[in-house]
């Protein structure tokens, strides 16, 4: 596995490409969770009540600090913790966007598209090395720009539509792609496969 | 020294690529026949059946792909080596005039000592193409067990290998890794806390063939006279070892006739042997005697252990592939060789692959109400000539049946779906043991495999959350949101944790070479204290007294999978997917939706902060 896996795992964005130069002095995990904390609490306490302005904070605020995490993402004894705690970040903040706008079965759909993505990226990586073209990185927005679109899809109040349409959109990109790139594969390259393992199941 | 080169056969073009299949992952084998037997014979030559070990050997290099099958061996048996090749099937072949486009080449190379074994495999490393197979001439194996090695297209570079005991102390030991031989004994090099043992056989990937012959080259430079500071005294210590091994296991041989219920006592009421502190006053029989003799003169031979030692110690990733329930034996005797042809005719070469391609580290529902069946109708598949991907695919459209069944919200919806879900668990428990059985991996199966699993889980948690609705006042949307991101978060730090580990074994320091011991640093100059008592583990006991609470409190928890059952309940603690898609079942049929998700959060946030705990632990411990 090559240097920068966790990094291909977090599946970020322009935004997170961006603010994730600045190298802060924190760890990346310590970063990731401080990002996710806030959400989480929010949807746990206000559920679908929450007003969409705390949605705006809390969305806001794991998107910079998230983004933020990812120059050390390589580094650091608990960095194993940032790709799941951005996944977390993620699925919760689409799932609740998607309760607030009163769209869950849509949230749920788009957030099904996505972890095809996030499995495939695993998957790919482990046994044929690679990763997907840049410009399905780009298509997808990365996690952050996604939960971006979906907070002002519901400010513009377009859901559920919009995430159906977001979801059917990513979901035959990401599968179509990979589907491509599995039946073309030309590469030979060195992997190590793990036949104790029992993660993964 | 003369490295003479023998064909029996004239070189042939390059076989055509095969259309439709991959080509072989080994095109060319390197048979080490220079390990002396009895009577100053090569103890390849022993006789096997029609043939001999070595022409067994080939054929069965032969069968997993090689075109080109080079011999090494001393000059004084070259002649009985090509007769011997001859002999074989292979050869049998050859002279009958078989397409010389499908049979392989038979090439025997005259080589006087280790250094020139080293160099003529740098050399064939350097001219073949295709990945490589080497392995010791006398290694007895089924074929299978090289097949696994030869054929798994996700073991790049690897070794056979077995985490079991091999009868006797002399096969060299390697400490392996999420699936990554981390440090490898040879003669000349030791291994700390060994946990696997290296089985003679060695697979070495196209992409790794430049590096080999590099290491090929070196090695040969190192292993000419006089050997580097501290070799000599490793081989010294190994013999040690050896005497002392034999010395405890006739001791317990013995304690075993005296008291034949001692099996009925606590392993701690047997007594423990005392042995005297230098290995060379260790008393044995004159049979032991004479093997320990036997094996001196066949260990400097071991190059495909140096090899092995090599590739790890300058960073290339050797992967594993366990023989398993298979067989393996490497006699260097006639009354070895038919003592391990009673052994193998005993094994059931069809029972042991079947009963190897059950995954080893499975769940305890999987284990035990799965894979006893499974694994028959895996047979039947292969018998049928099914492939693991067409099974696979059958197992992800029972799964969406068993979801759209989800998906009415009715009892005999729910009935229905549960019984169907269970059917596609199975099925999907047969690829993997077809492709295992049938030697079919291929990446594709893998990836394939993994996504499907995925793809059903959450295709089915779709179909309960609608049928729920359907049949409810109310929704489970957000409870089937929470379980799906649980699952993935739990799944992703799964695979970041493994990455994680991957780095740093990939990144770890090797020492160079030359140094005997495989620790990086100080203590790596100092020469391995010659301790018979403990042979294993001669380095881990003075470490005892200094380690961290982490530490100690993942060593007494490893200690707990002593107690019968416990590696049982902590497989299920981690709710693997037979668990879980019995939990969907058990409660969708019985109950409903909503109860389903309840239990699918609660035992995974129960698992997610069980495995947090453990990875916690060996994160700050390091």
């Amino acid at each position: 596995m090559s240097a920068a896996t966790l990094t291909v795992y977090r599946d970020d964005g322009p935004i997170a490409g961006a603010l994730g130069r600045v190298a802060a002095k924190v760890p990346a995990a310590a970063l990731a969770l401080v990002a996710a904390l806030p959400l989480v609490a929010a949807l746990a306490i206000e559920g679908d009540g929450a007003s969409d302005a705390l949605a705006g904070v809390v969305v806001g605020w794991a998107i910079v600090l998230g983004s933020l995490s990812r120059a050390r993402t390589e580094t650091g004894r608990f960095r194993w913790g940032v790709p799941p705690l951005i996944r977390l970040t993620e699925y919760a903040g689409l799932l609740w966007i998607g309760a607030l706008g009163d769209a869950l079965p849509a949230a749920f759909a788009l957030v099904c598209a996505l972890a095809y993505r996030h499995y495939d990226l695993v998957y790919r990586l482990r046994h044929r090395g690679v990763t997907p073209p840049r410009w399905v990185d780009l298509a997808g927005l990365g996690w952050e720009g996604r939960l971006l679109l979906g907070y002002v899809l519901l400010l513009a109040g377009a859901l559920p539509l919009a995430f159906y349409v977001l979801a059917g959109i990513l979901g035959v990109v990401f599968v179509a792609e990979s589907v491509i790139g599995w039946t073309h594969d030309t590469r030979r390259v060195t992997t190590v496969y793990e036949e104790e393992e029992d993660e993964g199941q | 020294m003369t490295t003479g080169v023998t064909e029996t056969q004239p070189q042939v073009p390059a076989p055509a690529p095969q259309p439709a299949a991959a080509p072989p992952a080994v095109a060319t084998a390197i048979l080490l026949a220079t390990a002396p037997g009895e009577d100053g014979e090569a103890a390849a030559l022993l006789e096997w059946e029609e043939t001999t070990v070595l022409g067994r050997l080939a054929d069965q290099a032969a069968s997993v792909g090689a075109r080109t099958i080079h011999v090494i061996t001393r000059p004084d048996w070259a002649t009985e080596v090509e007769h011997a090749l001859e002999d074989s099937e292979t050869g049998l072949a050859l002279l009958e005039g078989a397409d010389p486009k499908l049979a392989p080449t038979l090439r025997v190379e005259r080589s006087e000592d280790p250094a020139s074994d080293l160099r003529a495999i740098g050399r064939i490393a350097a001219e073949a193409a295709g990945g490589l197979l080497i392995a010791h001439g006398e290694v007895l194996t089924q074929r299978e067990a090289i097949a696994g090695l030869a054929a798994d297209p996700r073991v790049s570079t690897g070794v056979l290998a077995t985490v079991g005991r091999v009868g006797r102390p002399f096969a060299q030991r390697t400490r392996s890794a999420r699936g990554r031989v981390v440090s490898a004994a040879s003669p000349y090099h030791g291994v700390n806390k060994p946990t696997t043992t290296f089985l003679g056989v060695l697979k070495v990937a196209d992409v790794d063939r430049p590096a080999l012959g590099a290491i090929a080259e070196r090695l040969g430079e190192l292993v000419a006279p006089p050997l580097p500071e501290g070799w000599p005294d490793e081989l010294q210590r190994k013999m040690g070892i050896w005497r002392a091994v034999l010395a405890r296991a006739a001791w317990r041989e013995e304690m075993d006739a005296e008291r034949p219920d001692a099996d009925l006592f606590d392993d701690n009421s047997t007594p423990e042997l005392e042995l005297p502190e230098n290995p060379q006053d260790i008393a044995l029989s004159d049979e032991d005697e004479a093997e320990i003799a036997r094996r001196a003169k066949v260990v400097p031979n071991d190059v495909a252990a140096m090899l092995v030692t090599g590739l790890v110690r300058e960073g290339v990733p050797v992967g594993v592939s366990h023989l398993r329930k298979l067989f393996w034996a490497r006699p260097i005797t006639q009354a070895g060789v038919d003592r391990a042809a009673q052994d193998i005719r005993e094994h059931d070469e069809e029972k042991d692959l079947l009963d190897s391609s059950v995954k080893a580290a499975d769940g305890f529902f999987t284990t035990f109400f799965v894979s006893p069946y499974s694994k028959y109708i895996a047979r039947w598949c292969a018998r049928r000539g099914f492939t693991p991907n067409q099974v696979t695919t059958v197992s992800v459209i029972i799964g969406f049946v068993a979801a759209a069944a989800f998906a009415t919200g009715e009892r005999w919806g729910l009935i229905a779906g549960a019984v169907l879900l269970q059917i596609a668990f199975t099925t999907d428990c047969v690829d993997g043991q077809l492709a295992r059985y049938t030697r079919q991996f291929s990446k594709l199966g893998a990836w394939l495999d993994s996504v499907f699993d995925r793809t059903k889980e959450y295709a089915v948690f779709a179909g309960l959350a609608i049928g729920y609705a359907a049949s409810h006042a109310d929704d489970v949307w957000a409870l089937a949101g929470a379980a799906l991101t649980l699952q993935t978060i739990r799944h992703m730090t799964d695979f970041a944790f493994g990455a994680a580990r991957q780095q740093v074994i990939g990144e770890a320091k090797q020492p160079p070479l030359e140094h005997s011991s495989d620790r990086v640093g100080a203590a790596a100059r100092l020469p391995a204290p010659p301790t018979p008592q403990q042979p294993e583990e001669p380095v881990a006991e003075q470490e005892e007294r200094k380690v961290s609470l982490p530490r100690r409190i993942l060593g007494s928890w490893r200690k707990v999978d002593r107690a019968p059952g416990a590696i049982w309940i902590k497989r299920m603690c981690a709710f693997p997917i037979g668990e879980r898609f019995a939990v969907m079942s058990i409660t969708a049929a019985l109950w409903d939706a909503k109860v389903t998700f309840v239990v699918l959060i609660a035992w995974g946030l129960f698992a997610t902060t069980y495995t947090f705990a453990g990875r916690f632990l060996r994160s700050v411990s390091r």
